[in-house]
């Protein structure tokens, strides 16, 4: 065992955004739409591989040593949305019913993902895991209210945990894919970018703005005003509405005996994975 | 959050890496791009100092991204220069060194991650897919509704 070296670490990050910047946007066709891969995701797929499972570069010690490395990082990048939406006011005015309401569109994470918890199988699980798109605000929530152990708790962390490793990839792919399926707005979609966290963000406004590069900045606007109002609103929308629909929806359509199957299956896929 | 010392020093470190990665993707010679990068840089820096100082709790990203709108609002003394030189620095560029910690960082998650089992991934898709598009769908109506697009 060496010591976890911080140089080693931003060395690593200097060569992968090298390597990532080096290859470039790449778009692909998938049936009727188009995904689009960026830079940012090959790091961070890059990342993924240097842990002890696949490369072995990093140690578990150089990983934990790059956590607060995040969040100063992406201070850089939202101090540059900032100067996005300056100049972007007198337009993000005029959309601002837009920009507001869409804020109610966060709950559509109920709409879709809670019938699919129900045919799974899931138990209580299921209101952690479908009530919100489950950033650190949401799980500090869970967390405080059920506990993170709880049924609840391990529904949130789930969400979480997917969230954080593949969050990016996918909005990047989705919101590619629907820029070229043309069914919604350039603007809509990229108010759309803003409901999770930064680098989901990031990754789908990017994808975004390489399908439309003539709306870069209204894009860019759109995407950190709304992600700006979920930072803002986001815990209080979890509190005072997500939250208790979805304990509604669970009592008036939640099966009694889920709860028991959904404990043992997970007991059983923990005991696959180890 | 570590100290200030070492805030400053990983922050500048960030910065040249965005720089190298600003001319390998996008072409924009670092010395160029330098004034946009203090720009962004004084901008964090007074975000976080603005955090510190008031007395109620709200993000230091909540107050780094309320200076930045506030300097380059049209009108503001000196925006249009603020706006100029920040768009030197590519937001893409931004991206890529902060999506790498990250992958290194989360790389012990992959230990948890199968531990969770499919199905939570299932369900995992689908809020991501509904939070997009519930938000997608009531902006377009009210966009259109309001006679915007």
């Amino acid at each position: 065992m060496h010591k976890p070296s911080e140089w080693k670490i931003h060395a690593l990050v200097l060569a992968m955004v090298v390597i990532s910047e080096f290859i470039g946007i790449k778009s692909f066709q998938v049936g009727p739409g188009k995904a689009v891969l960026l830079p940012m995701l090959y790091a961070l797929v890059i990342g993924l591989m240097l842990g002890p499972k696949f490369l072995r570069v990093v140690n578990l010690e150089e990983m934990k040593l790059a956590t607060p490395f995040i969040g100063l990082s992406v201070m850089l990048l939202i101090a540059k949305y900032g100067t996005t939406i300056g100049p972007s006011v007198p337009l993000l005015i005029k959309a601002g019913p837009a920009l507001i309401l869409q804020e109610i569109g966060n709950f559509g994470t109920i709409v879709f993902a809670f019938p699919i918890a129900m045919l799974l199988g899931f138990g209580r699980e299921a209101i952690g895991a479908v009530h919100s798109i489950a950033r650190e605000g949401n799980l500090a929530i869970v967390a405080d209210m059920y506990g993170l152990e709880s049924p609840e708790g391990r529904g949130v962390m789930g969400v979480y945990i997917c969230g954080t490793l593949f969050g990016a990839i996918f909005f990047g792919i989705m919101a590619g894919f629907f820029a070229s399926l043309n069914i919604f707005h350039p603007y809509a979609l990229a108010m759309a970018c803003g409901v999770g966290s930064a680098s989901m963000m990031a990754a789908s406004s990017g994808a975004l703005t390489a399908v439309y590069p003539a709306m870069a900045k209204e894009i860019q606007a759109f995407a950190s005003a709304s992600n700006l109002l979920t930072a803002a609103d986001g815990v209080y929308a979890s509190i005072f509405v997500a939250i208790p629909l979805t304990e509604w929806l669970y009592r008036k359509f939640g099966r009694k005996d889920n709860v028991k199957r959904a404990a043992q299956a997970d007991l059983a896929a923990g005991q696959e994975g180890k | 959050m570590v100290n200030w010392r070492d805030t400053l020093k990983i922050l500048i470190i960030v910065a040249g890496i965005t720089l190298v990665g600003n001319f390998v993707g996008f072409k924009v010679n670092p010395i160029e791009a330098i004034p946009g990068m203090l720009v962004l840089l004084g901008i964090v820096i007074l975000g976080l100092i603005l955090a510190k100082l008031v007395p109620f709790k709200l993000p230091s990203i909540v107050y780094i991204s309320l200076i930045g709108i506030i300097l380059t609002i049209p009108g503001f003394p000196g925006a249009d220069w603020f706006v100029a030189q920040a768009n030197k620095v590519q937001f893409l560029a931004l991206c890529t060194p902060v999506l790498a910690y990250a992958g290194i960082a989360s790389g012990k998650d992959l230990d948890e991650f199968r531990k969770l089992g499919w199905r939570i991934v299932v369900v995992s898709i689908f809020v991501f897919i509904g939070t997009f598009v519930g938000s997608a769908f009531i902006a377009q109506v009210v966009l259109k509704l309001t006679g915007q697009i």
